[in-house]
């Protein structure tokens, strides 16, 4: 099939031809898995190892007076190798979700990408296995260390994970090189996807709601900066400065106060960063979500309610995590409650989109 | 495909591309070299107070925290650049739904993009000697992405049936 056909099937249904089918569903499937990890790595892991790093160091600090530095020296290999263990889990949940984010906006310009669909289709392989096997090589970077590395500073783990970082640079730059073409070329058709053009009030009302927050998640994320710049923020070099001055001294009561400090620091750019990213990544989603509402078949009003849940859901969810500065669980509660939300009115618009297609399987006569 | 949306997709696109080749670049030359000498600077701290010096702890914990602020506006920039160039290949889809005139319409289509390219690069360079410029950069570019989402958000509010 010649692409300007290919194409016009392509911008009339959203997952017509084989590349934008790979990209959809490898994106979506990447963006669930990625969730799923965060979940698991949160419960296992992440919590389960703040309390280790701060464990390790307090068992520093009682060394400092006894003058043990070799004592000293072990107890923060461990906390290197908590924070190892942490930042790479992290890393991969957030690799892993903007890789999926990735994939789906790819499949959505697949209309405008002027390469044959063999090409395309190629081309969308080629971006979809370096995501999938970018995650577990950025979480083997932990285990697998710097075992049998040619390398001074990186492993084999971290080697692959570069290699398909590589790939992905050059899978993207490949569906740019098609869009060039297809803005070079002569006498191309001026496409309009039938999911851009959906205009009914849900999608409105999403792509204002997503808008929006990305908005609130930039003034909020200006708001920190200058915070930390221009006011008497806490500083952590200060509060690190007392807690060894302290140890130093043998004042263990001062040495515990310290401590106390810098757990409420550290709980404190924790909250901050998790609310800051939580709005931008909602933000993204329910604007991605406004591309589905024309498939979503349910009535005007029924299909508006949902879209206005998710959008006051995605706004509740971050007020919920800044809550928990000052009223701890209450704030989760709040937190878990609208992230549920989230869920529920996804599922309802997937439910809108199976009634969809099962409208067009009768009116194919049930044929597929 | 009109051309501010050739510009919002094709910048967005071309984003992505460069910040995956810098994250790249980051991880094999910097990241790991960087994080190593973060470890080493505050168990040192602690080290030297054990030994007495408390003047050379408090050398450590200053390289400590310089390290740990570039560690992480490098971190910073390489993250928003991909989520920026993500928001501006969506703005490139549904550009069309602003009804804004040609001209207009491209302005505000370079705004964004520029804003997205200058914001993380500005507090990149505000690792180094750059302070000051890679602080104005980045409150420019910051400020750019701001007006020009809310002149997008208006322009979706004007037209109710997009």
């Amino acid at each position: 099939m010649p692409h300007g056909q290919a194409a016009a099937l392509e911008a009339r249904q959203p997952i017509a031809s084989s590349s934008q089918r790979l990209l959809a569903i490898g994106g979506i499937l990447l963006i669930v898995s990625g969730m799923l990890l965060g979940d698991i790595f949160a419960i296992f892991i992440l919590h389960p190892n703040n309390a280790r790093i701060g464990e390790a160091m307090y068992a520093a600090a009682q060394l400092v007076p006894l003058g043990d530095a070799e004592g000293i020296v072990q107890h923060f290999m461990a906390v290197g190798g908590f924070l190892e263990n942490r930042g790479t889990k992290v890393a991969a949940h957030s690799h892993i979700i903007h890789m999926g984010y990735i994939a789906l906006l790819l499949a959505m310009i697949q209309p405008w990408v002027a390469l044959s669909p063999a090409s395309k289709r190629r081309a969308a392989w080629f971006y979809i296995v370096p995501a999938a096997l970018l995650a577990p090589s950025i979480i083997a970077i932990h285990y697998v260390g710097k075992a049998y590395s040619p390398f001074e500073h990186i492993g084999w783990a971290s080697i692959f994970a570069d290699f398909f970082g590589a790939c992905l640079a050059l899978a993207v730059f490949i569906q740019l090189l098609g869009l060039w073409r297809y803005a070079r070329s002569e006498g191309r058709e001026t496409l309009s996807p039938a999911y851009i053009g959906a205009g009914n009030a849900a999608s409105r009302a999403l792509l204002l709601g997503g808008l929006l927050l990305l908005v609130g998640g930039f003034l909020y994320g200006a708001a920190l900066a200058a915070y930390k710049d221009f006011a008497a923020a806490p500083q952590e070099i200060d509060i690190l400065k007392a807690i060894v001055a302290n140890a130093a001294a043998a004042q263990q009561s001062l040495l515990d106060q310290s401590f106390a400090d810098y757990g409420q620091f550290l709980k404190l750019r924790a909250l901050n960063i998790a609310a800051h990213a939580h709005i931008n990544e909602v933000g993204i989603l329910v604007l991605l979500v406004s591309f589905v509402q024309a498939f979503v078949q349910f009535s005007d009003n029924t299909r508006l309610r949902w879209a206005q849940l998710m959008v006051f859901s995605a706004f509740a969810l971050p007020a919920g995590i800044l809550l928990e500065i000052p009223y701890g669980i209450v704030g989760s509660i709040i937190a878990d409650w609208f992230g549920f939300m989230l869920i529920v009115s996804l599922l309802a618009m997937m439910f809108g989109m199976l009634r969809h297609t099962g409208a067009d399987d009768a009116a194919a006569g049930g044929k597929p | 495909m009109k051309a501010p949306q050739q510009v919002l997709i094709a910048s967005g696109l071309a984003l992505i591309a460069f910040t995956m080749g810098f994250g790249v670049w980051y991880a094999i030359f910097d990241e790991h070299q960087t994080l190593d000498a973060i470890g080493a600077s505050l168990a040192g701290a602690f080290v030297h107070a054990a030994g007495g010096d408390m003047a050379a702890a408090v050398v450590s914990l200053e390289s400590y925290a310089a390290l740990d602020r570039e560690y992480r506006y490098e971190v910073h920039a390489h993250g928003h650049w991909g989520m920026l160039a993500i928001i501006l290949i969506i703005m490139g889809l549904v550009f069309q739904r602003l009804g804004l005139s040609p001209p207009r319409g491209l302005l505000l289509a370079w705004v964004l993009a520029g804003s997205a390219a200058l914001f993380p690069l500005g507090v990149l360079l505000q690792i180094g000697p750059l302070l000051g410029a890679g602080k104005v950069l980045a409150v420019a570019g910051s400020a750019g992405m701001i007006a020009g989402m809310l002149v997008f958000a208006y322009c979706l509010w004007r037209r109710p049936q997009g």
